[in-house]
């Protein structure tokens, strides 16, 4: 027998996605394998996931595998080999989008007073919902046949057989139909556990021992398990127990059958569920598009049934179950998603508040949707990234993949290069943090400035021109292979690509395909689990790759355009040099012809073409880079929300015309005037449309007080992408008017602040059906309100300046009445603009 | 008459131009000669040097925050006002200079 002693490594404990993937490794080989927790004495058999996860095991247990059996040294060598490399790579990812969106604590001035009762809980899932309360009714399962059903143990057997079989098929199918992955994934981890060899060997076994019925067997084995799950010092364990009871519950309702449990919810409407808690199978079982949210008692944030509220995108909150015992069924109730709130018998203006919260969110969720320009041109936009920390922030923005990932910072700054497991493990960790989406690495780019103490590359003359990038691939074969492996074996947590930078010619793609295929070869020989295929792409840098596009393209899978080297290169002017800046200037003709060119050798070559460099983020470029037909565009994060923006605004065909026109333009210049005067045609971007567009003005607003004004113009603001979070802007600008308020007096209201949750700032109006009273005291009525949001700490002062004179302007009759009196979004846009151009 | 002014607000982003634009106007609809200094975001701008001072005859503050430099002004006529009612009531604010 051989022994391999180790410490738990996982935080989340020893659940079912490590237990399945030890599990799959033990059965690769013809030979026994125990499991012990030295910590709790517990032992497992290693085959069965169910077993494995009721020992209990969390992060830093002593644990040991005793191997036995005719393949004994086979199966030890790949298990050292798995708890080496792939277990630390199992925990799940922290649960998805759990962290409410909406600092606590600050509430607007709509919560004080009123006749409704407030609760606050914690957010289990985001979003608002507003509908009838219904208490969830657990029915007991019908025991006929339960008590007296037969002692035969044959027949319980058979009985239990026939039920885990039917059960089986309905997960399998119902996994196979399951939209969301997280439901399917959910499914599938209950089908594991109805036919996991340790959940079906204990019901056996109680059967024919104690003579006891299916049923009774089922749920002594079920409760052991869960008993065992429940007392784990894991939250993340004790929270699978309700899966177990779950599963024995849809076992017994195949056996007895069971009355459902929605039986108790109104007939007709939507309606919001109240239960202490909720099972996943009932929770699938409900009308999805009548449930408009849920209210449940201690369930905890990873749990499936939240795990799955939050994939269907219904709001779910968790309160004390005292607290949910004071709210009864049948009342009309809002479940706040975001601030983590319940409020029972919501009175009108709440209501009002909350449908148009309601109505943001479903904007929001429009603005999230994938970069579309007018006429349906896809675009995908994606986030440059340095490290694995600026995912969130990649996401967060809106990114649809990542573009480019430098991946030099694991290499900077240390004296020995880093090894494949550090390597497979950053890589790993930011192919699990993409969660499906698509992640282009490049390999090692430095050489030139860039300077490792450990590569010993010769100190050049010109090393922008010099021995860089994959022209050093050869002398430092090792390396570069030592990168691919740990891409290629962390390509199984993600759709990993990876590109080579500084190509000018055919015989560097071939070198670096050769690479990977001998990282793919050795892994195999060391039997490590990896990916035998991935995408390959080269960053067109120099003016000879991109001109040679359709003759790489017989060993590149796809291209990006790395535009500031490409034009420093194709100008011959250094980037960094002052006295040339006019000079690099993406702006050139010839430049801007070179990438038509490129872009039409791909498009013949039928491969895929993105740009990654500073060009792609600048969204007065954008009608040029349309225009030439970019199937990507990857830019630091901050700048997506804008591009994606203006992309929605712009008409490919128009893009095109344009283009053609600068490519007949005699210098940079020109083009630039061009760009200037297409922008201004459509309302385009330019410091002072940056500030206003149509889309932050509101005509005919139902808002009926000042409280609904600054809700709806936050709302406006956070939904254009231009305010993280309506809400806190929303804090910051009552903090402002509860100074004193900003009611002019000549119909006009002006509310403004200073906040940390602006990103750019931003102009917004409103002019309500009916004229607001701004404030108790107020003795004139407001008919116009103009939201004004500075950023926390502002660059320059030219936006301070425009909104400057906009204040002047406002105190001239004639401005406010051309505001007043505007017929059109696009007047009241035309009318703030060339006020702020004037200042211009 | 010759005015100067310094309009302040707490933000410094609306309110500090508003009253300016105000003053300005209203002056020199009612005939006097008016110099305004803004003390908002972006600093002071339009700053009243020694001479202007010199030159006038009373200053009017129209601000809610405490105005800088304000030992500039010292032996001159002072009004103070808040920033609103220099933009609400600008003809009352200049009233109250007396002829």
């Amino acid at each position: 027998m051989t022994e391999i002693a180790f410490t738990f490594p996982l935080a989340n404990g020893l659940h079912a996605r490590p237990a399945s993937l030890l599990q799959e490794t033990c059965l690769r080989h013809d030979a026994r394998v125990r499991f012990l927790n030295q910590r709790n004495r517990r032992r497992a058999d290693a085959g069965s996931v169910l077993e494995l996860v009721a020992s209990g095991t969390v992060g830093g247990d002593p644990c040991l595998l005793e191997i036995s059996g005719p393949q004994e040294k086979e199966a030890a060598r790949a298990l050292r080999a798995f708890l080496k490399l792939e277990l630390a790579q199992a925990d799940d990812n922290p649960p998805p989008g759990i962290s409410a969106s909406v600092p606590a604590g600050w509430l607007p001035p709509v919560f004080r007073g009123g006749a409704h009762r407030l609760f606050s809980g914690r957010v289990l899932a985001t979003g608002i919902g507003c509908a009838a309360s219904a208490r969830l009714r657990k029915p007991r399962p019908l025991r006929r046949g339960f008590a007296a059903g037969g002692r035969d143990p044959r027949k319980e057997l058979a009985h239990f057989q026939k039920a885990a079989g039917e059960l089986q098929a309905e997960l399998g199918r119902k996994a196979g139909e399951a939209r969301e992955p997280s439901a399917a994934g959910i499914l599938k981890a209950h089908l594991a556990i109805v036919s996991d060899p340790g959940f079906a060997g204990s019901i056996a076994g109680l059967i024919a021992r104690k003579k006891i019925p299916a049923g009774a067997a089922i749920e002594e084995t079920a409760a052991r398990f869960a008993r065992v799950l429940k007392r784990s010092r894991s939250v993340y364990l004790r929270e699978r127990a309700s899966d177990l009871e779950d599963i024995s519950a849809r076992l017994q309702e195949k056996l007895y059958g069971r009355p459902s449990a929605t039986a108790s919810l109104p007939s007709r409407g939507g309606y919001i569920v109240m239960a202490a808690d909720i099972s996943p199978s009932e929770l699938l079982s409900l009308d999805r598009r009548r449930l408009r949210g849920l209210v449940l008692g201690e369930v905890g944030s990873t749990t499936h049934s939240a795990i799955l509220a939050r994939s269907f995108g219904i709001p779910a909150v968790s309160l004390p179950r005292r607290v949910l015992a004071k709210i009864s069924s049948g009342e009309e109730l809002v479940v706040d998603g975001r601030r983590g709130l319940v409020i029972d018998r919501p009175g009108p203006a709440l209501k009002r508040y909350y449908r148009m919260e309601e109505r943001g969110l479903r904007l929001d969720r429009r603005q999230r949707q994938p970069a579309r320009t007018r006429d349906g041109r896809r675009l995908e936009i994606a986030a440059n990234i340095g490290s694995p920390l600026e995912l969130a922030a990649a996401w967060r923005n809106g990114a649809e993949a990542i573009g480019l990932f430098r991946s030099e910072i694991l290499f900077l700054e240390r004296d020995a290069p880093p090894g494949e497991d550090e390597q497979f493990a950053a890589y790993s960790q930011a192919a699990r943090a993409a969660g499906g989406r698509p992640m282009i690495i490049r390999t090692l780019d430095v050489g030139g400035d860039k300077r490792l103490p450990y590569l010993p590359l010769p100190r050049e003359e010109n090393p922008f021109l010099g021995f860089r990038a994959v022209r050093f691939y050869p002398e430092q074969e090792e390396l570069i292979r030592c990168q691919l492996r740990a891409i290629l074996r962390a390509a199984r947590f993600g759709r990993l690509k990876v590109m080579v930078p500084m190509v000018t010619g055919l015989e560097e793609v071939v070198l670096v395909r050769r690479l990977l295929s001998a990282a793919a070869s050795e892994l195999r020989s060391r039997r490590v689990a990896h990916k035998e295929k991935i995408e390959l792409g080269v960053m067109v840098e120099t003016p000879a790759a991109a001109l040679s596009l359709d003759l790489l393209a017989r060993e590149a899978d796809f291209f990006s355009v790395g535009s500031n080297d490409l034009l420093q290169y194709f100008l011959a002017a250094d980037r960094g040099n002052a006295r040339l800046g006019a000079l690099y200037d993406p702006l050139h003709p010839a430049f801007l012809r070179l990438l038509v060119q490129t872009a039409a050798l791909a498009r013949k070559a039928r491969r895929w073409l993105g740009i990654c460099g500073e060009m792609a983020g600048n969204p007065e470029l954008l009608p040029l880079l349309v225009g030439i037909g970019f199937d990507e565009l990857s830019m630091a994060s901050g700048l997506i929300p804008a591009v994606k923006e203006g992309i929605g605004k712009l008409d490919s065909g128009e893009c095109r015309a344009l283009l053609r026109r600068a490519l007949r333009c005699a210098g940079a210049r020109d083009v630039a005037r061009l760009l200037q005067e297409f922008h201004a045609r459509s309302g385009g971007v330019g410091a002072a449309a940056a500030v206003i567009d149509p889309d932050l003005v509101r005509l005919d607003s139902a808002s009926r007080t000042s409280g609904e004004a600054i809700k709806e113009l936050s709302d406006l603001l956070e939904i254009s992408g231009r305010v993280t979070s309506a809400s806190a802007l929303e804090e910051a600008v009552w903090k402002r008017e509860e100074t004193y308020a900003t009611d002019l007096g000549f119909g006009f209201a002006l509310p403004h602040a200073k906040a940390a949750a602006v990103r750019s700032s931003s102009i917004a109006f409103l002019r309500p059906a009916h004229a607001i009273r701004w404030t108790m005291e107020a003795r004139s009525r407001v008919r116009g309100v103009l939201m004004i949001a500075i950023p926390e700490r502002l660059k320059g002062e030219e936006h301070l300046r425009l909104i400057a004179r906009l204040s002047r302007r406002l105190m001239h009759e004639d401005f406010r009445a051309a505001l007043l009196g505007a017929a059109s979004r696009d007047r009241v846009t035309k009318l703030i603009a060339d006020c702020l151009r004037e200042g211009e | 008459m010759n005015i100067v002014a310094v309009t302040a607000c707490p933000t410094g982003i609306a309110h500090t131009y508003m009253a300016a634009e105000q003053l300005e106007k209203t002056a020199r609809r009612l005939g006097h000669r008016i110099q305004v200094e803004t003390q908002g975001a972006m600093g002071i701008e339009n700053e009243l040097d020694a001479e202007d001072i010199a030159a006038a005859d009373a200053v009017i503050f129209a601000a809610d925050i405490s105005v800088q430099k304000r030992e500039r002004f010292a032996g001159l006529k002072v009004i103070e006002v808040g920033v609103q009612e220099a933009i609400k009531h600008p003809e009352a604010v200049l009233g109250r200079l007396g002829s």
